[in-house]
């Protein structure tokens, strides 16, 4: 039953995805009313089907044309056929209603339906025109978008390469070292626990620093990464904590009451940290004010402070990281900062929460 | 004196058990999960608890909120947060119920047991227990605002041993001071930051709140 029925949906579905294209054949159509059932007006009417089928943005765009065209075409055919009365011959080339109808019929038939085809045809050209100039537009948009994404691709591909680099190098440098060290003490140890039990403790003691400083760096080193109170507490604490640990006073207003996707948090986290290190390292700012907000479909976060000003954010790096890291989620970053001040800093990330 | 401890690495949450032992702590229940421990805390109504901000199920800040939860359910109950890292914002919610019995240490700290079992008896006397380096956060900022910005440079310094949960004593022994002139910062300190006269443990928790709150 269910297959029955989904016949004429389908069928319909497939009407309605073709829209306008559709009458395009049924159009081409009239070549075989008007000049008979011959080789090649069935040519004309199968290549219309096959237009059709294939590209129906061709069949839509040629339909008023071929409206116009018979249109116009039983306008003045009714003229001459008024000149040359029917029934003087073949009926190639004859008005339709001589084909469809014999002869006996009034002219106003071919009259209206000509008009009508060229009214339609007149009414679809600006249609068409509108549509293709849509898509022109929507092209050189989406060509746009496509510059775009493959520069923030590159820049995010960049950005996580310079970090991986970052992390091995301080892992390399500080954890790895620190624990070799501790290995190469331990050894020494167990060599000297008997024979010089006093030195033995002292390396004791030194390994154990060893261990806690190996253990700050890789706090410091996680903190960069993928900061703890981010992971435990989203970005609104993690904006929260950023403030707290501000050393200048900061308030934070936020407004999150949903987790958003995790490497957006992360981004916006870095760009507020980044905003905020700004203020009280360049501007010498005294207080410093956060707000931040989803709302409609887009995360709003303003960090102002009543510093020095002057921030250039093609000058300092940190802000330009900062933007690349954001044009990855199409997110963008604005900087107003008079001489005098204050700054403010706005980002803005579209995203789902 | 009994313990509970939260910690979800087994080798961390044993070696931390017979630490406690060796120290002659009993250890009254030791698990690795947020909802056991909230169950553990009310249950057993432990001298102080040994927790681990980040516990299964969702890995997130469970032990820190099943902690926060026992505290609400059982006001008071002495409580030593642990973690690989250190958040203002979350020593402040520890403090905000203004009981006291409160501790938030770094994990590195348990190495050092002596600092470890005197933070942890700290706790369960009803005192405050912050990390250094949660006060040293705390000092790097340019306090700017009253009412710590009336405190003397020395009477900041002994606020700060306040917050690290040291005694009256060890505050003399390491700014090599008398303890009679640690006490007479300490009233200065009570003073400056009007705080109304009650018992000392819950000045010092106050004056600790005020301190993070600057």
């Amino acid at each position: 039953m269910g297959c029955v029925e989904s016949v004429p949906k389908a069928l319909q579905r497939w009407l309605r995805a073709l829209g306008w294209a559709g009458l395009f054949p049924v159009v081409m159509c009239l070549f075989l009313v008007c000049w008979g059932a011959r080789p090649w007006t069935w040519a004309v009417v199968l290549a219309a089907a096959a237009v059709t089928l294939l590209a129906p943005a061709v069949a839509a765009d040629l339909l008023p044309v071929a409206l116009i065209g018979f249109g116009g075409y039983a306008v003045v055919l009714l003229r001459r056929s008024v000149t040359f009365p029917p029934g003087s011959g073949t009926t190639t080339g004859y008005p339709f209603h001589s084909v469809v109808f014999g002869n006996g019929l009034p002219h106003v038939v071919d009259l209206s339906a000509g008009l009508l085809m060229l009214v339609v045809g007149a009414w679809l050209v600006p249609r068409t025109i509108g549509v293709h100039s849509r898509l022109a537009r929507r092209n050189s948009e989406l060509l746009s978008r496509v510059r775009r994404l493959t520069i923030t691709r590159v820049d995010a591909l960049d950005t996580a390469t310079a970090e991986l680099r970052r992390i091995e190098r301080d892992l390399h440098d500080g954890a790895q070292a620190r624990l070799v060290a501790l290995g190469i003490s331990l050894r020494a140890t167990e060599r000297l626990i008997k024979t010089n039990p006093d030195a033995a403790v002292a390396l004791v003691a030194e390994s154990r620093e060893n261990s806690a400083r190996a253990l700050a760096e890789l706090r410091a080193l996680v903190r960069g990464i993928n900061p703890p109170v981010l992971a435990e507490r989203g970005l609104g604490d993690a904006i929260r904590a950023l403030a707290l640990d501000c050393p200048v006073p900061a308030a934070a207003e936020v407004d999150l009451p949903r987790r958003l996707p995790p490497p957006v948090e992360a981004a916006a986290y870095f760009a507020v940290a980044e905003a905020l290190a700004n203020a009280v390292k360049h501007a010498g700012a005294r207080s410093v004010h956060i707000r931040a907000a989803h709302a409609a479909g887009v995360l709003r976060i303003e960090v102002t402070d009543d510093g020095a000003g002057g921030a250039d954010p093609s000058r300092g790096t940190g802000l330009r990281g900062i933007e690349r890291r954001l044009g990855t989620f199409d997110g963008v970053l604005a900087v107003s900062s008079p001489p005098g001040g204050p700054t403010i800093i706005v980002i803005e990330v579209p995203c789902a929460s | 004196m009994r313990v509970v401890i939260a910690e979800d690495l087994f080798l961390l949450r044993e070696g931390m058990a017979s630490l406690l032992k060796e120290h002659g702590f009993d250890v009254a229940e030791a698990v690795g999960d947020g909802p056991s421990l909230l169950r553990a805390l009310t249950i057993q109504r432990p001298d102080v608890a040994i927790v681990d901000v980040r516990l299964p199920p969702a890995y997130t800040d469970e032990g820190l909120r099943a902690a926060l939860e026992a505290r609400r359910q059982v006001p008071g109950l002495p409580v030593l947060i642990l973690s690989a890292h250190v958040e203002r914002l979350y020593a402040r919610e520890l403090l905000a119920d203004r009981m006291g019995g409160v501790g938030y240490l770094l994990k590195d700290r348990v190495f050092t047991d002596e600092q470890f079992t005197d933070a942890l008896r700290t706790v369960a006397h009803g005192g405050t227990v912050m990390d250094p380096e949660v006060v040293a956060k705390l000092l790097a900022r340019r306090s700017s605002l009253p009412p710590v910005t009336r405190l003397t440079d020395r009477e900041r310094q002994v606020l700060a041993l306040m917050a690290e949960g040291r005694s009256n004593a060890a505050i003399a022994q390491r700014l090599v001071i008398t303890e009679k002139a640690v006490s007479k910062h300490c009233t200065s300190i009570f003073a400056k930051l009007d705080l109304p006269p009650s018992d000392d443990d819950n000045r010092r928790v106050l004056a600790v709140l005020a301190y993070l709150d600057s």
